[in-house]
Parts: C-alpha cells; sequence; structure tokens
C-alpha cells in the first residue's frame, strides 16, 4: 500500500513517515502536486502554526492537489493541525481561512487554573459510530497522545470522537473519504499503531 | 482525563548515552538505540534526548543519533541541544523528532522561542530551565558557564518564555540531578503558579517512592534519568508501581 505524506515545510515528517512503515505501507513524504492528487492513500500531518502551514500549502498548490484526490475517493488522515487546517477558519496567532473542508472553527482551549494549555498527553477518548472500523474499542486502544493549544468547534454532525479536558471537545472526524483526528497515531504506540492499520484497510465507499 | 507521564530523560555524548551527577562526572550509561527502543516498547509515555555538548561546544546535534533512534520510538520525542533557530528544528522534525527542546540557546536570544512557535505551533517547543538553589531561592543555571545567572530572575524568565510561545517547562533542579535525594516538588508548584502550560519536573528521583510522592502533591509530569538507568528498575516496573499506589497512568 502507498501511503502519500503531504510536506508543507513543518510537521514531524520523521515519525509520520516511520509509523506508516512500520504499520506494513510504503509511505513516500511530498510536496509534488501531482503525487498527492494521484496518491492511493493521503496523509495530511500536524505538529505546526496553522498560519504558516496554510500559506505554505497554497503557495505549492497542495490545496487544489488535496481537493481533487478528496473528489476521486482518495482516502484522506488528517493528524492534529491536518484535522484543524480542514475547518473553515483558524485562530492562532490571527485568524487563517482554513480549507474549509468541513463546517467547524478552530480556536484556543480555555485555560484554568487546572486545565493547561497545550493539552499535553495521553488522553482517553470517547467515540461516536463514526468511528466504527477506525478505532478500537478496548481501554488501551483509546488513550492517545494529545499535544495542541486549539481545539475543532463542529458545526455539522462528522464527529467520531471527543475528549475532556477543561470542556468536552471533537477529537476525531468522519466524512466521506476523509478521517482526521486531533491526537498522534504516529506517536501513540500500539493503539496509534492499530489506529494506522485500520485507516490502510478502510475503505470509504462502504461507510 | 490526561493521565501522569514518566520521562526517561536521556543524554546524548559522543554517540554514547551518559549520566552524571549535578551535570558533572559522566559516566557511559548505554548505548542510544537499544535504550529507547527498550523505553518506547515499555511504555515511556515520552522519550527526552538532549546532546548535551552542542551548544557548549557551539557545534551541530548529533541528528545521526537522533535519526538511529527515532526508527524504534513509537511515543513522541522530544530532542534538545544546539538548536538555534528554525532551519535546526526543521533538520530535527525531519530526523524524528516531535518536539524540539531549547535551553540555553534561549537565554542567549529568547527571540528564538517565538521563531519556533510561529513554524512549529507553541506545543512543540519544550523550555528547558536548568535551576539551583542558592539560600533556598531559585536562580537560573547556564549549564555551558556552570554558574548560576542574577538574571533573567526564575519567575520573570518562566513568565516571558510562556508569553513568547514556550508550550512546555522542563524544569531541571542541578543541584539534585544524579543524587538521588529526591525530587524538588516545590519549585514544580512554584513554577505551576507562573505559567498555565505544562511543567516536567527532573533531577533528583532515587526510588519510586519519591516519584509517588511528587505525583502525589500534583506533579504530574516527571522526567528520570538516574533510576532508570543505575538501578534494576525499569518501565514496566515503575508505571505499575505508579498504578498501584493509585496515580493516574494510562494503561
Amino acid at each position: 500500500m502507498n501511503v502519500t505524506i503531504v510536506d508543507y515545510g513543518a510537521g514531524n515528517l520523521g515519525s509520520v513517515h516511520q509509523a506508516f512503515w512500520t504499520a506494513g505501507a510504503e509511505p513516500e513524504t511530498t510536496s509534488n502536486p501531482e503525487k498527492i492528487a494521484s496518491a492511493e492513500r493521503i496523509v495530511l500531518p500536524g505538529v505546526g502554526a496553522a498560519g504558516a502551514a496554510l500559506e505554505q500549502i497554497r503557495s505549492r498548490g497542495l490545496d487544489k492537489a488535496m481537493d481533487a484526490a478528496r473528489h476521486k475517493g482518495t482516502p484522506i488522515l488528517g493528524i492534529c493541525l491536518g484535522l484543524q487546517m480542514m475547518a473553515e477558519e483558524i485562530d492562532e496567532y490571527g485568524i487563517h481561512r482554513g480549507l474549509g473542508w468541513m463546517k467547524g472553527k478552530v480556536s484556543r482551549i480555555p485555560e484554568t487554573a487546572s486545565v493547561h494549555v497545550p493539552h499535553m498527553g495521553w488522553t482517553r477518548i470517547e467515540t461516536t459510530e463514526r468511528a466504527g472500523g477506525l478505532i478500537g474499542a478496548s481501554d488501551r486502544d483509546r488513550h492517545f497522545y494529545f499535544c495542541h493549544s486549539n481545539r475543532l468547534h463542529l458545526d455539522e454532525g462528522v464527529a467520531a470522537a471527543t475528549v475532556s479536558h477543561g470542556e468536552t471537545f471533537t477529537v476525531a472526524v468522519r466524512f466521506g473519504n476523509v478521517f482526521a483526528v486531533q491526537f498522534h497515531p504516529e506517536k501513540s504506540q500500539l493503539a496509534g499503531q492499530k489506529l494506522i492499520k485500520q485507516f490502510l484497510a478502510w475503505s470509504p465507499q462502504g461507510a | 482525563m490526561t493521565t501522569n507521564r514518566i520521562i526517561p530523560s536521556l543524554l546524548l555524548r559522543d554517540k554514547r548515552l551518559v549520566k552524571g551527577v549535578r551535570f558533572a562526572d559522566y559516566r557511559d550509561a548505554g548505548a542510544p538505540v537499544t535504550t529507547c527502543r527498550a523505553h518506547s516498547a515499555q511504555g515511556a509515555d515520552e522519550i527526552s534526548v538532549v546532546d548535551i555538548d552542542a551548544s557548549r561546544l557551539s557545534r551541530e546535534p548529533d541528528f545521526e543519533t537522533l535519526q538511529a533512534v527515532s526508527r524504534d520510538v513509537q511515543v513522541p520525542l522530544t530532542f534538545s541541544g544546539g538548536i538555534d533557530g528554525v532551519s535546526r528544528a526543521r533538520r530535527a522534525m525531519e530526523y524524528g523528532a516531535d518536539k524540539i527542546g531549547i535551553n540555553s540557546t534561549a537565554l542567549e536570544r529568547p527571540a528564538l522561542i517565538e521563531e519556533l512557535a510561529h513554524v512549529f505551533g507553541a506545543q512543540a517547543v519544550v523550555l528547558g530551565v536548568d535551576f539551583v538553589r542558592r539560600n533556598g531561592k531559585i536562580l537560573l543555571y547556564d549549564h555551558r558557564s556552570g554558574k548560576a545567572l542574577e538574571t533573567p530572575g526564575f519567575a520573570e524568565w518562566l513568565r516571558a518564555a510562556t508569553e513568547r510561545g514556550a508550550g512546555e517547562i522542563r524544569l531541571v533542579a542541578v543541584d539534585r540531578e544524579g543524587t538521588r535525594e529526591g525530587l524538588d516538588t516545590e519549585a514544580w508548584q512554584e513554577a505551576r503558579a507562573l505559567t498555565g502550560v505544562p511543567i516536567i519536573l527532573e533531577g533528583g528521583a532515587g526510588n519510586l517512592n519519591q516519584v509517588a510522592e511528587a505525583m502525589k502533591a500534583g506533579v504530574d509530569s516527571v522526567s528520570l534519568g538516574t533510576l532508570l538507568v543505575f538501578s534494576d528498575n525499569n518501565l514496566l516496573k515503575v508505571r505499575r508501581f505508579l498504578e498501584g499506589a493509585g496515580l493516574p497512568m494510562r494503561p
């Protein structure tokens, strides 16, 4: 299975590449729009500031390439910032226009004396029926590594999982051939490997 | 809820791991690749690798060893040492780091924190804060000169660094490092009142009771060096012990 990892000049590309290779895929990291448009499966990784990342994606024509892939049914996995960029708007060091693949906005997690931001570490998620076939059911399968300051507010019913960190917010979405998660499967040990394998086996047509 | 974190702290020198006492008298502590592989497989919540000579010798960080260890690490990896700008940080990310640790390079040029946060996001920028106590008062410590600093003050630096975009603080008690005297829980509490970002405490853990005590006092993230290196403890044992003490650890 060939997997194309989108390189937009930030992101923990080494880790994502390694995790897909470990899961048995043939990953390729690229910023070439043609390769992305014709990919078998696409991963849009995270770790970056939204403004800089979106600027890079647009200036390299990767937004159009991913759109082309999305419309012809290529399975796409978004990770962390990869999920956030799919929203309409992201508020991080200023307001940025997102890719607009789903209805929703991204803004900072409210900080309190006991709720620290960034949300950092391993947290148990709660899934919805949309997680079926993509996220395992056991307690261990549901603890994932998080590392983020902003969270998604959805304006449509595509949530696949939520987490509680002060408030409860969406940490996974699934719509059409797109699956995206706020946490880091590439760094979530066994639970993460399981999710990656399930993404590799996922056929959205049947979903 | 987010579970507590145990983070092995691995110090890199000349392609080997080393461990010392109070930032001196380093002894060999094993091979980086096999050690990282074991910690990852045994359920470390994260791993921290520090190239301890890069900044002091003004040389490039050991990216080669980073790349070699990251292949077998399936948990988050923070790489520190000699990261002085976006280009070295980007290389570290390409070679398998998930977060970037900075320390003396940020003290020298605080704008570095902002530069990294604006490219990689604050959540990927871990500020190392080495400190000593003088008459009970916490002072920052510069590992390059081996001296305590009069300025900036501890509180001033933590506030300013958080403001600039440090997403996490790795607080290291230099006086206790490698001594097994126990963790400086009070320093963590003092830092906790100064910043809203997660704080990792390191330095002085010599047995598991000390770690459990610190966690019961609220320290949710602890970095371990000596305890994992020069004893018969491993992470399976550490995690089981803390879980048995009623602390929230991941399954």
